[in-house]
């Protein structure tokens, strides 16, 4: 029994929203609390000789200066054991520098006082006396003879290297009509949501359970990794999330400071609160995305494609964070996309440099190696004299080839029909006539191009999810998982799929993702997994409860209801709900899905200053179902707005000492309502096998194929000078270069 | 302790050191007690209306827009003493008599707000636009929004949702 709200756009209850009652971390507050400020190395590399805390603790409301001598040797562990290697623990981040610090931004210190303003007026004082070391500063050079190294003990730059290969490289390489081969970079860039980072700490010491509010995406792994830094049992500490300003894979990783603030709380028995400022965040919060490829591509005259090799450089930063080797795994997963290759070899590696460390942004390593792949087959496109769309059709696994595997490489593609996908973009925008008006404008003067992409996406990552389903007195139903909001509505979505599948209206149900101690499990909100992971728990748990019911009363599941707190059969017989119990569900998923999106861009370019306009941008995903389809386009529509910035706008600049040249947002530049278009977003529904509920996860996509769509277009407007976009952003600089040749 | 006027041509405070700040806001007075260098911002968020949010503290994001005498202005670029004897609006004044303003509705109807950090700021600054200039074209309308930043929608629905508050307003003008 379904009451219909699955594939239906409920509107969400955004009220807090509106009138400012919601409340984010920065709005909660403690009795007695204290504000900590950390201070950070002002420099890339260098050994820590002194550092003297006095004059700091001489300050008005100052109560404690913390260093790294203060706190247990411990380090931020990573969260996935696929992105752990046996020497990724050389390279984990203490809390506090020790000896050495990495990266401009690393904590050095903590400063405590009774009021903000006088913390961050105190953490001035605290004098540390560096002996500055050479540093690396690009990718590039981390890998060098003679290059300075950033973890001396392990005595080398490299983290990792994720080798994956399919068939016959060199023979399909000995039969290709043309070789193309190519250097691209994407460039450092990141995440920067609205509200910047923060926490609030304090230890009941009537029940000895310590709370940390400001939590986000993956609450229970945070809980453990604290748990095991600090010492304490896990049940000892809970995690609260509040209201979040937007997470986008950089929010809610176990950082420096969430140890930093947990400490300090139990130390000084106080609750300790601290709210990241924006100049730390540009130099704290995870960084994303730099690296560099050298890609060569072997293909048929008549555009037919034969096997590719990669080897690439991915920027991790100073230390290996949370994420784990996934800078390096995630592109090399990526790198094959919808085609249909006979063979491959790839080989990234993880290189430290003396920067801010790099985690993951919505559509991590896809994001890049989009780029790559779709930039080098406009090329051959070029090269071959064929319409790059026509490239594409020709090389799209057909839905008859699936499952499609590339093994040994872990990369299986389940269900879709990407050829299809693919017509369906170029219809709706209208590919055809767009052609046509491009050479109207062209001829008139006019630097106009069209670009696309076409990729896959790794979605719902496992291992699993679950959920708890308490019915109340009252016949309300409260819903217990383990994801976590990060404005995504995600709330809305999972109470849609509890509603139909109680067989309840919506208002009857209500999601509580917000607290560790609801739950005792959860992997939190990443990699576009919280509907199917959470939404086929939560699924389950509503036929759990629904079958429990029924062996009550002792009928089928599908004939009972749940009316008014009572649980009620055809015949009229009626048991009180709060007699059944709870219902549980938990999903397991040990193998991602991949799923088929596309991306194509009109841009025109001003001759004159370089500047790119995006004219049209859409963005297709085979979402499996769409849950709720007016929610999944907003997070397409937004994903895709934050991809625009990424090619035209934003980008962390470093100088050679590895100085951060981005910190504040004025230097960062994002765009606002004047650079975008009104984005175009097509939605397409090939239900996943895979699952129940037959979704696929999509938050993300919107990003994936956009800055390849942008480079493509706007090389294209270049005309020959657009061999040369090999990197982004394509500020107006860089385009002015490259028309001054035209 | 004295008022931050008595301190105008007197001695120097410490840093520490507060003093009274008369402040109006939503037409209710806002007695704060702070130190002169504590920003409107964060006297406002200290003495019980928090709904303006803070993003960058650097005048760049504008989560922070408040009115002051009608007009938009960043919160965390100015000193709550510098608004003193002027009239202050926050987003918790928007909605009237427990009835949703215009641009709330609209905001809520376009999609405009997803994690809804912004979104205090961007009511405002609109707000202050539709009163100011309320035959605002579309492009005034779209510069006027490009102050401020929108990381998760981009901005285009919020765009809609003010051209949607605009007509109706107008409507509602006769
Ligand atoms: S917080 Fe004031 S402009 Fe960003
Ligand atoms: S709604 Fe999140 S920043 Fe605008």
């Amino acid at each position: 029994m379904t009451s219909g709200y699955i594939g239906v756009s409920v509107e969400r209850d955004d009220l807090a929203f509106l009138d400012g009652t919601a409340c984010y971390v920065a709005d909660v507050d403690r009795e007695g609390q204290l504000y900590a400020r950390v201070v950070r190395s002002p420099v890339a590399h260098a050994r820590i000789l002194d550092i003297d805390v006095a004059e700091a603790l001489a300050q008005p409301g100052v109560v404690a200066v913390i260093t790294a001598a203060d706190i247990p040797e411990t380090r931020i562990p990573i969260r996935l054991p696929m992105a752990e290697t046996p020497y990724t623990h050389l390279f984990l981040q203490p809390p506090l520098a020790r000896e050495v610090v990495r990266y401009v931004g690393e904590p050095v210190a903590v400063v405590v006082a009774s009021d903000p303003y006088l913390a961050e007026d105190a953490a001035e004082l605290v004098d540390v006396d560096f002996d500055e070391l050479d540093v690396v500063s690009d990718i590039l050079s981390a890998t060098t003879q003679g290059t300075p190294l950033v973890h001396a003990e392990a005595g080398t730059n490299i983290v990792a290297t994720v080798p994956l290969g399919y068939g016959d490289v060199e023979a399909a390489f000995a039969r290709a009509d043309v070789v193309i081969r190519d250097r691209l970079r994407m460039h450092r860039h990141t995440a920067v949501p609205m509200e910047t980072r923060g926490l609030l700490a304090e230890m009941d010491h009537g029940t000895g359970v310590l709370t940390l509010w400001g939590a986000a995406k993956v609450k229970h792994f945070t809980r453990s990794a604290l748990s095991s830094m600090l010492g304490i049992e896990r049940h000892r500490i809970r995690l609260v999330e509040n209201h979040v300003g937007g997470g986008f894979g950089v929010r809610g990783e176990p950082y420096p400071e969430d140890f930093l603030v947990a400490f300090l709380a139990l130390r000084l028995g106080r609750p300790i609160k601290w709210i990241e400022d924006r100049a730390e965040h540009f130099v704290a919060t995870n960084h994303a995305r730099e690296q560099e490829h050298d890609l060569e591509i072997a293909a048929t005259a008549d555009g037919r494609l034969l096997a590719f090799r990669d080897r690439a450089w991915c920027d991790q930063g100073a230390y290996v964070r949370s994420q784990g080797i996934l800078p390096a795994l995630l592109p090399a997963l990526h790198l094959p996309g919808p085609y249909r290759w006979e063979a491959f070899s790839v080989e990234t590696r993880g290189v430290l440099t003396n920067r801010t460390p790099v985690g993951t942004y919505r559509g991590p390593g896809m994001t890049e190696a989009t780029f790559v792949r779709e930039r080098m087959l406009d090329k051959l496109a070029a090269e071959l004299r064929l319409d790059p769309a026509e490239l594409r059709r020709r090389n799209l696994i057909r839905p008859g080839e699936l499952p499609f595997s590339f093994e040994p490489a872990p990369i299986t593609y389940e269900s879709g029909d990407f050829p299809a996908g693919f017509e369906h973009l170029l219809d709706e925008v209208g590919y055809d006539d767009l052609c046509k008006q491009r050479q109207v404008r062209r001829a008139s003067g006019e630097h106009v191009g069209i670009g696309f992409a076409a990729y896959t996406e790794i979605g719902a990552i496992g291992p699993f999810e679950e959920a708890r389903i308490v019915p109340r007195s009252d016949g309300r139903f409260v819903v217990h998982v383990g994801v976590a909001s990060l404005g995504q509505g995600v709330e809305t979505v999972l109470g849609q799929i509890a509603a139909e599948k109680l067989g309840v209206p919506m208002d009857a149900v209500s999601i509580d993702h917000h607290d560790t101690e609801k739950l005792a499990d959860g992997f939190g909100a990443f990699a576009s997994r919280s509907t199917t992971l959470a939404g086929n728990a939560v699924a389950l748990a509503a036929e759990d409860l629904r079958a429990k019911a029924a062996a009550r009363l002792d009928v089928p599941a599908g004939e009972i209801r749940f009316v008014q707190g009572q649980v009620r059969e055809p015949s009229g017989r009626t048991i009180p709900l709060a007699e059944v119990g709870e219902g549980r569900g938990r999903f397991d998923k040990p193998h991602p899905t991949f799923s088929f999106g596309a991306a194509l861009s009109l841009v025109s370019i001003d001759r004159e200053t370089g500047l790119v306009k995006v004219l049209r941008h859409a963005v297709l995903h085979d979402v499996g179902r769409a849950v709720n389809p007016e929610l999944l386009r907003r997070q397409l529509a937004g994903a895709a707005s934050q991809g625009i910035g990424a090619a035209l706008l934003e980008e962390l600049l470093y100088d050679e000492y590895g100085q951060p040249q981005s910190t504040i947002m004025a230097d960062y530049r994002m765009p606002t309502v004047e650079e975008l278009p009104d984005i175009e977003v097509i939605v397409e529904e090939r239900p996943n096998t895979a699952n129940p509920l037959g979704v696929k996860g999509g938050g993300e996509s919107g990003m994936v194929g956009t800055p390849a769509a942008i480079a493509n277009a706007v090389a294209d407007a270049l005309g020959v000078e657009g061999a040369r976009v090999w990197r982004l952003p394509l500020t107006p600089d860089r385009v002015r270069e490259m028309l001054r040749h035209h | 302790m004295p008022h931050v006027d008595q301190h105008l041509s007197g001695d120097w405070l410490e840093a520490d050191e507060s003093v009274r700040i008369r402040l109006v806001a939503n037409d209710q007075e806002l007695p704060v007690e702070a130190p002169p260098r504590c920003t409107l911002a964060d006297a406002l968020r200290d003495n019980g209306l928090k709904g303006t949010r803070l993003g960058c503290e650097q005048g760049s994001c504008g989560a922070c827009t408040v009115l002051l005498d009608g007009r938009p202005v960043r919160s965390c670029l100015m000193l709550a003493v510098q608004a003193e004897g002027g009239r202050l609006e926050t987003v918790e004044g928007l909605a009237a008599g427990g009835e949703l303003h215009a641009l709330q509705r609209a905001f809520h109807d376009h999609g405009a707000l997803q994690c809804g950090f912004c979104t205090s700021g961007f009511l405002m600054l609109a707000a202050g636009l539709l009163r100011e200039e309320p035959d605002a074209g579309r492009e005034r309308i779209r510069e006027v929004l490009s102050a401020n930043l929108c990381r998760c929608t981009g901005g285009g629905p919020i765009l809609q949702a003010v051209l949607a508050a605009q007509r109706e307003l107008r409507g509602g003008r006769g």
